[in-house]
């Protein structure tokens, strides 16, 4: 999960928006807002992308509160149980989750910024089991053959978020590059490379 | 990188195969010819009733051409294999030792190319595949382990090159993340 300059997930994860508040008046942005006041009043709410709100909320200009996907109802459900809360659409289409939370936690405090990393980290490090026994199931199936049944691990799958489905796929793909080296006798190439 | 994204992390296990071919074979050969200098070394001489010492991948290519027999590495036996499961079995969370860094390679190689010079073929492929199981068994439980709740360490002592090329890959980037979401401790702990 590097914060890469380049690197498109990080852009993406920053482009979310996020509801903040203005604490002072702004002259002539009020077309921001979408109404016919010419200008931003103090305490006027606003969607800001985040990348926006990280810089003005640095400067005093903003505040916001902890978005809804960080709030303590999710907490509470990933308390409860976490591999079935379902991240994939908490923070918008591709649900970067864990990036995204870490970005406002950068911005915070440090004890909300403690608390907001330690429940990523939570959350993560419980989803981290059924997530490797899904892509190792996974891995060890023929991809050709459907999928039949929709057990826990399917509903799993359904709720991951964007990191935690690349990390699917890392593990999927070596498990079975290895189960295909297993399965071929050596010397022999495979007709198709996959 | 211009290397594609899954060759990157590491080694495939086709290249592991292709390193665990450099490693030294008995053979009984078919053939009678005096030493023969390679590039990787001088081999032989070959004189059919004893055997000579060569890489696996000209014991392989022999083989192949029927020109020799292969002389099964001491531990590629029932016995062998039956006291290592045992062993692996035993040691609970520890991985046991294999013979070799290339064992799965090399023991993999033969039963696939000369299974008709080993004793009980069938046996040994299941017994290699319960060896596996078990290591495998042992890797999930090790990926749920404290130390890698914790983000810093998997314990690997004992295992082989191929097995970690299944592993590093999905280990280092959830590694990665849980860095990433980890609360700096340590700055707090320095304006202490």
């Amino acid at each position: 999960m590097e914060e890469d300059y380049f690197s498109l997930s990080s852009i993406l994860a920053d482009n979310h928006k996020l509801s903040c508040t203005f604490l002072l008046d702004v002259p002539g942005l009020g077309y921001l807002e979408g109404g016919s006041d010419p200008n931003i009043h103090q305490h006027g709410k606003l969607e800001l992308p985040f990348w926006l709100a990280q810089t003005l909320s640095l400067n005093e200009f903003t505040t916001f509160p902890l978005p809804p996907a960080y709030s303590n109802r999710v907490r509470a459900a990933l308390n409860a149980s976490a591999p079935s809360v379902r991240l994939s659409n908490l923070v918008g289409g591709n649900g970067w989750w864990y990036r995204f939370g870490k970005r406002i936690a950068d911005v915070l405090d440090d004890r909300p910024q403690t608390e907001l990393l330690n429940m990523l980290l939570k959350a993560f490090i419980n989803r981290l089991p059924p997530l490797q026994d899904l892509a190792a199931h996974h891995a060890s199936t023929d991809a050709s053959v459907p999928e039949s049944g929709h057990g826990t691990g399917e509903a799993f799958r359904e709720g991951m978020e964007g990191d935690e489905r690349e990390l699917f796929g890392i593990g999927q793909d070596s498990g079975r590059m290895v189960k295909i080296w297993y399965d071929l006798p050596w010397g022999r190439r495979p007709s198709k490379l996959s | 990188m211009a290397l594609p994204k899954t060759l990157q992390p590491s080694l495939t296990p086709d290249e592991l195969t292709f390193l665990a071919e450099e490693e030294e074979i008995s053979i009984v050969p078919l053939f009678s010819m005096t030493r023969i200098r390679l590039l990787s070394g001088i081999y032989g001489s070959f004189q059919p009733p004893s055997s000579s010492k060569v890489p696996l991948w000209l014991a392989i290519s022999l083989k192949r051409k029927r020109k020799c027999r292969i002389v099964p590495p001491i531990w590629l036996n029932v016995e062998t294999l039956q006291t290592l499961l045992k062993n692996e079995k035993e040691r609970g969370e520890e991985f046991g030792r294999l013979p070799g860094r290339r064992f799965v390679e090399v023991s993999k190689v033969l039963l696939d190319v000369a299974p008709d010079d080993l004793a009980q073929p069938a046996l040994l492929r299941s017994l290699l595949k319960d060896l596996r199981e078990v290591r495998q068994a042992k890797i999930r439980l090790g990926l749920q382990s404290e130390g890698v709740m914790q983000g810093s360490y998997l314990q690997v002592t004992n295992l082989t090159p191929i097995e970690l090329t299944e592993l590093k890959p999905f280990l280092v980037k959830a590694m990665g993340m849980m860095q990433a979401l980890e609360p700096r401790r340590d700055e707090a702990e320095g304006d202490e």
